[in-house]
């Protein structure tokens, strides 16, 4: 971990309600593991609000790297409004991150709404190593997908909407079909519904695949100090910021 | 010439407890120490205090534990740690190999309990002092309730300095009427300091769920918007007792624990300020020493208590 300062350098739109920010930030962006978080002041005095919100490195080039959010409150808000060249107060990577497998393989991806922050650079690297990738996305319509142009092109993109605005309707989990039996290692990242269903489906056939996903809890610290973000799993409790985010799917469902 | 910045929180006591500098964490707001201890000095500290122990480990409470609030946070964390015993085997050869003194936090559920760890704990290599936890909000039983009675704070403080050899601090709630009282009545129990103060209680409602945000309800208050309320009992309790007193609310800069050492406190504890802002320990000593500096005062010991009232 570093605690430092990171320079914006730009902010665009991903989907509705979303933005990419690009930051240039050497110590913060050395050394980062695919599903490794970054804490983010988003106040300038640090008072209210008064902890950093967490986010998953989006992806990392290099002296700067980006985070993908989703605006859902103040802290979002305030970030997504900041002027390019603004300085701001963050600490990190934090976390454990996604381990990929040695031998190549064929890797799954599943994202649910911006859960699919982490899972852009974990397919860059994934197909850098020689695995196969398919990327699963669910998001709740058209206007919250991310562009297939963000992903790796080796990468094969598979789209699911609640609505069936685009690619088949439902959700991730009701079409995970041929790469089920396809997929020799699982990794997810989405809200907690997601999991569980991910987990449901998967329970009579697939724990061969050994999922691995990303957890969210309520972060006040990130770094181990606070036992905030605790997560009970069959094996007792964790803590998310430390011991996660990244946990095997079936010893919490 | 740096000015001195050497306390003692124990100068009565046989093994006295000497800090190099008068900036301690704060229990439950620094888990064991090595998540810091990994990453910055710890031994440039002036002392550490752990998360609160008991007997058996516990797994703390359901979620949400926490709510963000202005300048602070409300905690429901329920004193989730890994047990006596594991501090006693695992975490004390590990403390015993750093510099800076650890001083263990104990949260006993009875007043016996107190007495039992501090038995346990007497003597170990790697533990400076104690700590009584006698003012968590977020259990069921014992806490808070022992707390708020000088009568049974009293007793427990009683079977914790009966038991061991090391120095006793003893932890104060703020939720009371008159916190002098439980001041006196621990002093008087052979108390070697008294830090102030522990979380205040508050309430957090959710409006979309029209129910309180943590499941207990009440969490403890933390944080600069707690700072006003841990001086003003600071001040006072400094007021009535001849034992050293440790601010502690709400602290995250050099002019916060300035401020409490003028009122009395001859050290410090930086809790929540930490969560935020990894460096606050470092940045509080490093803002008592451009204080220092810049007011030119040579021995911090020429301020602690200086707001205080003259005598009469
Ligand atoms: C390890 C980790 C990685 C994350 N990565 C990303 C990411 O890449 N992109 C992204 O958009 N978001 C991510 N999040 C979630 C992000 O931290 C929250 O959206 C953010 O803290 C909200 O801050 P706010 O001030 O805008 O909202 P607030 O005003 O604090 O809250 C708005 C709403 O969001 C909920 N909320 C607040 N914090 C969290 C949280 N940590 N997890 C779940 N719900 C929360 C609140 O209960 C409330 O309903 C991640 C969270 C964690 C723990
Ligand atoms: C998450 C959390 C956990 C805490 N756990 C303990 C504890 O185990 N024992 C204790 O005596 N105090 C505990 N406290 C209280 C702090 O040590 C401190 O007294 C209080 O937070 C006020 O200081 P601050 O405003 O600097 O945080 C805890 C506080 C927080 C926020
Ligand atoms: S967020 Fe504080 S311990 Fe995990």
């Amino acid at each position: 971990m570093n605690v430092s300062t990171a320079t914006l350098l730009s902010t665009e739109p991903a989907w509705d309600g979303a933005f990419v920010s690009w930051f240039h930030a050497p110590e913060l962006a050395r050394g980062v593991e695919p599903g490794q978080f970054v804490m983010v002041h988003c106040s300038v005095e640090g008072l209210d609000p008064m902890f950093a919100r967490a986010f998953s490195y989006y992806r990392v080039d290099g002296d700067r790297f980006a985070i993908l959010y989703q605006v859902v409150g103040r802290g979002t808000r305030w970030l997504s409004e900041q002027p390019t060249g603004a300085v701001v107060r963050m600490y990190g990577p934090l976390g454990k991150g996604f381990r990929l497998p040695d031998d190549p393989g064929n890797l799954l991806l599943i994202g649910g709404g911006v859960g699919i922050a982490p899972l852009v650079d974990t397919a860059e690297r994934a197909v850098a190593a020689g695995h196969h990738v398919v990327a699963m996305m669910g998001a709740r319509s058209e206007s919250h997908l991310l562009s297939a142009a963000a992903w790796p092109k080796e990468v094969e993109y598979v789209v699911v909407t609640e609505d069936g605005s685009a690619g088949a309707k439902g959700y991730v989990t009701q079409h995970l079909g041929k790469y089920q039996e396809w997929a020799s290692k699982i990794y997810a990242c989405g809200p907690n519904p997601m999991f569980q269903a991910l987990a449901d489906t998967l329970r009579f056939n697939g724990r061969r695949q050994r999922p691995e996903i990303l957890m969210e809890e309520n972060m006040p610290c990130g770094w181990g100090m606070c036992y905030g973000c605790a997560i009970f799993t069959k094996h007792g409790v964790r803590l998310c910021c430390k011991d996660g985010p990244r946990f095997n799917l079936f010893d919490v469902y | 010439m740096p000015p001195s910045l050497a306390v003692d929180l124990a100068p009565g006591h046989k093994t006295g407890l000497a800090l190099r500098n008068p900036v301690m964490t704060a229990s439950g707001t620094f888990s064991w120490g090595f998540e810091f201890a990994k990453q910055f000095d710890i031994n440039a500290l002036g002392a550490v205090v752990s998360k609160g122990v008991t007997i058996a480990p516990r797994a703390g409470n359901q979620q949400p534990r926490v709510a963000e609030t202005p300048a602070g946070m409300l905690n429901s964390i329920g004193l989730q740690n890994v047990g006596l015993d594991e501090v006693i085997t695992e975490l004390a050869p590990k403390w015993a190999k750093w510099d800076v003194p650890v001083i263990v936090n104990v949260a006993g559920d009875t007043i016996d309990e107190f007495g039992e760890m501090a038995a346990a704990l007497d003597g170990l290599p790697g533990i400076a002092a104690l700590e009584l936890n006698i003012s968590c909000p977020n259990v069921d039983i014992g806490g808070i309730e022992i707390g708020q009675d000088p009568e049974a704070s009293a007793r427990a403080t009683r079977a914790a300095v009966r038991n061991t050899d090391l120095p006793v601090i003893v932890k104060l709630t703020p939720n009371v009427t008159d916190p002098v009282k439980l001041a006196l009545a621990v002093e008087a129990e052979g108390a070697a300091a008294i830090c102030a103060i522990n979380t205040v209680l508050g309430l957090a409602i959710d409006t979309k769920r029209r129910r309180p945000v943590l499941p207990r309800a009440r969490g403890g208050l933390s944080g600069p918007a707690i700072k006003p309320v841990a001086l003003r009992i600071v001040y006072d309790v400094a007021k009535a007792v001849r034992v050293p007193v440790i601010g502690c609310g709400g602290i995250r800069t050099g002019e916060d624990a300035i401020e409490f050492l003028m009122a009395g406190a001859s050290a410090v504890q930086v809790g929540t300020a930490t969560f935020a802002d990894p460096r606050a320990p470092l940045d509080v000593l490093d803002g008592i020493e451009a204080w220092c500096a810049r007011e030119g005062v040579e021995d911090l010991r020429e301020i602690i208590g200086c707001a205080l009232p003259a005598p009469v």
